[in-house]
C-alpha cells in the first residue's frame, strides 16, 4: 500500500502538473480536492484518466468519484481493491 | 486612435518596458526561441500550472500591456493567431494515437483551441466584456487589429487589447521545415538578408497592444490605418496598393520617415521588397525586423510594436541596424509585411 500511495503522489505531480509539489509534501490522507490540494473538477476528470492510463481501471459510476478521490489513500484502496476483484 | 501601452515576448529582449539598448540575440540555425521572464511574479501558480508555453506568453505579454495601461478591465479583449495552442494540440492528438482514441487528456483538449488566450485573460481578469479571437492565417493579426480599430472608431470602445500569439513547436517546425520554410543550412540570425538561398527562420512571439480612443500623455503613437490585400499579381499592383493606402490618409511616400519591412531572408520571398526598394520606396530609409523575431504568420506585430516603440523613443533600439538611419524627427513610420507571398499589410503610425 505504501509503494502504491507513493506512485499515485508522483503520477498526480506529473499529470496535473503540480509545479513545487514533491511527493512527500502530499499527505496520505490530505484532501485532494478543495481545502486540502486544491485540486478542481478539470482535475477531477484527470484523475480518472490517470486511474484508466496507469491501472486500466474505467471509473463508471461517477457517483464514486468523491469516495474515490478523497485522498492518496482512498484512492490506493480503491486500485488494491479493483486488482483483487480482477485477480 | 492611440497605442497606449505594449507588452512583447519575443525572441529578444523584449519583455519589460525599459529601453532596448542590448545587442540583438544571436541564433544559430533556423529556429529563433522566444524569451520568457519568469511567470511567478505574474501568473497566479495555481493557473499556471495548466498554461502551455504560448499560454504564459500570451497572458503575460497581455498583462504587462495592461499594467502598462494601467487598465484593469479593457472594454474589449481581441487576439489573432494563425497556429493557436500548438502544444495542447500535439499533445491531445499525440495521446489520441497512443491511447487508441480512448483516453484524452482533458486539460491539453480544453486548452488547444484558437481563442484560449483572450479567453484565459477574460477570465483572469474576471472580463465578461466583447471577447473575439480572429484566425486567418497571415491575416490573423491584421484581421483583430482591424476589429480593435473599428471597436474603438464606432465607438464601441474606449480601449481595446489587441494581440497577437503564435509559438513554433518541435513538431511544427518539423513539418514546415520538411515544407520548404526553413532555410536547410546552419544560418545566423543577423545574417538572413545577405543569404541567396530559399526558405527563411522559425520565429514565435506575443505582442499585445492596448487602443485607446483618447490621448495621453504617455501614448507610443497614433494608430493612422491598416490596409490588407491578398495574393496582388505584380509588383506592380503592390505599389498601387501602397499610392492608394497613402493617398487615403492624404498623404504620399514623401510624407513617410521610416519604413519597416518584412523581409526574412527567404530570396523567393524577399523579390517584392527588393523591387519596390528600387521603385516606390526608393531612397526611403528602411529596417527590418525578421532577424529579431523570426517568421510566423503574426510577425507583422513585432513590427507594430517596433514602430511604435520607435516612435515614442524617437530613437531606433540597438537591436536595429541603423546604417541607413537619418537623425531627423520620425513622424511617420509605414510597416510593410507579407507572409508567404499571399497575405500582405499595410500599417500606417504617426508620433504623438
Amino acid at each position: 500500500m505504501d509503494k502504491l500511495m507513493s506512485d499515485l503522489k508522483s503520477q498526480i505531480i506529473a499529470q496535473l502538473n503540480l509545479q513545487d509539489t514533491k511527493p512527500e509534501d502530499i499527505g496520505d490522507d490530505q484532501p485532494l480536492f478543495v481545502e486540502g490540494l486544491g485540486l478542481d473538477s478539470i482535475d477531477a476528470l484527470e484523475l480518472i484518466v490517470l486511474l484508466q492510463q496507469h491501472y486500466k481501471i474505467k471509473l463508471s459510476n461517477a457517483e464514486e468519484g468523491p469516495k474515490v478521490f478523497k485522498s492518496v489513500r482512498t484512492m490506493a484502496e480503491y486500485i488494491t481493491a479493483h486488482q483483487a476483484q480482477n485477480a | 486612435m492611440y497605442i497606449r501601452a505594449t507588452g512583447n515576448i519575443s525572441p529578444q529582449k523584449t519583455f519589460g518596458h525599459g529601453p532596448i539598448d542590448e545587442a540583438p540575440v544571436v541564433y544559430n540555425g533556423n529556429r529563433l526561441v522566444a524569451i520568457e521572464p519568469d511567470y511567478k511574479d505574474i501568473i497566479d501558480p495555481k493557473l499556471i500550472r495548466r498554461m502551455s508555453r504560448i499560454i504564459r506568453m500570451g497572458v503575460a505579454a497581455a498583462m504587462e500591456c495592461l499594467q502598462e495601461a494601467n487598465v484593469k478591465m479593457p472594454d474589449a479583449i481581441v487576439t489573432g493567431t494563425a497556429y493557436g495552442c500548438l502544444e495542447d494540440t500535439n499533445s491531445f492528438l499525440s495521446k489520441m494515437v497512443q491511447f487508441n482514441e480512448e483516453l484524452l487528456t482533458p486539460t491539453a483538449f480544453i486548452q488547444s483551441t484558437h481563442n484560449t488566450i483572450g479567453a484565459q485573460i477574460g477570465l483572469m481578469l474576471q472580463c465578461n466584456n466583447y471577447n473575439n479571437a480572429f484566425v486567418h492565417r497571415g491575416f490573423s493579426f491584421e484581421s483583430a487589429l482591424l476589429d480593435g480599430m473599428m471597436l474603438i472608431k464606432e465607438n464601441e470602445a474606449g480601449n481595446v487589447l489587441v494581440g497577437a500569439i503564435d509559438e513554433i513547436i518541435n513538431a511544427s517546425h518539423t513539418i514546415l521545415n520538411r515544407l520548404g520554410l526553413y532555410k536547410q543550412s546552419n544560418i545566423c540570425n543577423l545574417d538572413i538578408y545577405q543569404s541567396t538561398s530559399k526558405g527563411t527562420i522559425a520565429g514565435e512571439g506575443a505582442t499585445f497592444f492596448l487602443l485607446a480612443n483618447e490621448p495621453s500623455n504617455t501614448d507610443y503613437a497614433k494608430l493612422d490605418g491598416l490596409h490588407t490585400f491578398y495574393k496582388p499579381a505584380s509588383v506592380t499592383e503592390v505599389e498601387q496598393q501602397v499610392n492608394n493606402f497613402l493617398q487615403k490618409h492624404q498623404i504620399g511616400i514623401g510624407d513617410i520617415d521610416l519604413i519597416i519591412t518584412g523581409k526574412n531572408g527567404d530570396a523567393a520571398s524577399d523579390k517584392i521588397y527588393d523591387a519596390l526598394s528600387t521603385s516606390i520606396f526608393n531612397g526611403k530609409a528602411a529596417i527590418n525586423y525578421k532577424h529579431l523575431c523570426g517568421e510566423y504568420p503574426t510577425a507583422a506585430a513585432f513590427a507594430v510594436w517596433l514602430a511604435a516603440k520607435i516612435l515614442k523613443t524617437q530613437k531606433l533600439p540597438a537591436i536595429i541596424d541603423s546604417h541607413q538611419f537619418t537623425e531627423k524627427k520620425i513622424k511617420k513610420i509605414l510597416v510593410y509585411n507579407q507572409y508567404l507571398g499571399i497575405h500582405h499589410s499595410l500599417t500606417l503610425l504617426s508620433a504623438c
